[in-house]
């Protein structure tokens, strides 16, 4: 099954290269150029990973992170940022992201880091599966 | 650590610290896409090596994108220079039109990411004035910054320059919100440190939106 990602950028010419390249790679993707088209994008749900850009107009990558997490915490959020702080690191993880990269990112690490945030969701989905199965069963008392 | 208080050196560097940062940036993300680029050429050659033909157009689409990324770099340098160039003088005659280009240059990127649109108007021939090139810029850049918390996202703020017989002016238009701000926010000690070097006052006309900078033209 092909990764889904979702690419959050302001700049339309990044956001035209690399959704070509991830795209060669199997996965399909989806792009938003703001924050506030990204949330409306998070909405319609299914997504494996974001990909969202620290520094965007208005709303910034980790104030998304925020209102993405809010919405759906279980969702992986991968950090891109033109330069890459260890305060700015820490404080992303803390808001929950997945991981935090500098660009230029080197391709190969961030399809690696997709596909453990695919693999991330799955088991995070069967864990929520098990226990409504296990809520079901106790309240049915089969 | 222990120092006498220096507002113009400590403004100088508050200043030249967010343009670099602000230009680094900016540097960054269109040397990101010229890789990305470079990458997807790479893809392609792969993609043919396995028999998968390629669209000769696409190649094209490339190649614009790397040239036009490359001019964008080029231009960022040139304002970068432009900027670093103007502390060689501490007195020189200037034109205050270039000025307001190269201020304008120099915060389109801080502005984009305020959502705020940069109009400048300069004066149909040049206003030459003697001054500071640095530390007129970098007055206008602490006037820019309150300036951006006087208007709402997707405001347009206007800068132009103007001359009369016996001044020159630099007006900062549009500001919308500027009525509400308190006159104790602005000018700040940097601010009043610089204008009082640069001989300049900086006036608010609340009613009219205005904050305007009165220069004094060459004797």
């Amino acid at each position: 099954m092909s990764e889904k990602i979702l690419l959050v950028d302001d700049e339309k010419d990044f956001l035209d290269v690399m959704s070509e390249r991830i795209e060669a790679r199997g996965m399909e993707v989806t792009t938003a150029e703001s924050a506030v088209k990204a949330l409306k994008q998070v909405e319609s749900g299914g997504f494996d990973a974001i990909i969202l850009d620290l520094m965007m107009p208005g709303m910034d990558g980790l104030e998304t992170l925020k209102a993405i997490k809010k919405k759906n915490p279980d969702l992986q959020v991968i950090l891109l940022t033109g330069h890459a702080t260890i305060e700015k690191g820490i404080e992303a993880m803390k808001l929950g992201a997945m991981d935090f990269l500098e660009k230029p990112a080197d391709l190969d690490k961030l399809t690696e880091i997709i596909k453990k945030a695919q693999a991330r969701k799955m088991i995070i989905t069967e864990q929520k599966m098990e226990e409504k199965m296990k809520q079901i069963i106790g309240t049915k008392g089969w | 650590m222990k120092r006498d208080p220096d507002p113009i050196g400590d403004a100088g560097l508050q200043f030249f610290g967010r343009m670099s940062a602000s230009i680094s940036h900016e540097l960054k993300n269109a040397l990101a896409i010229i890789k990305e680029n470079a990458g997807l050429l790479d893809d392609y050659v792969a993609m043919m090596g396995k028999g998968t033909p390629i669209d000769p157009q696409r190649f094209q689409t490339i190649a614009q994108r790397i040239d036009g990324q490359t001019r964008r770099a080029d231009t960022i340098i040139k304002d970068l220079n432009q900027f670093a160039h103007s502390v060689d003088n501490s007195s020189k005659p200037v034109d205050l039109n270039n000025i307001l280009e190269l201020l304008v240059a120099l915060h389109r990127r801080p502005a984009a990411m305020m959502q705020v649109s940069l109009e400048p108007r300069p004066a149909d021939s040049a206003v030459v004035i003697t001054t500071a090139p640095f530390l007129l810029l970098n007055a206008l850049g602490l006037i820019l910054a309150f300036a951006f918390k006087t208007v709402p996202a997707e405001a347009v703020v206007t800068i132009a320059v103007r001359m009369d017989s016996s001044e020159a002016e630099i007006c900062f238009g549009g500001l919308k919100a500027l009525a509400d701000l308190s006159t104790d926010q602005f000018p700040g000690d940097h601010e009043n440190a610089l204008l009082t070097v640069l001989d300049a006052k900086a006036i608010i006309n609340a009613a009219h939106c205005q904050i305007i900078v009165r220069l004094p033209l060459p004797q």
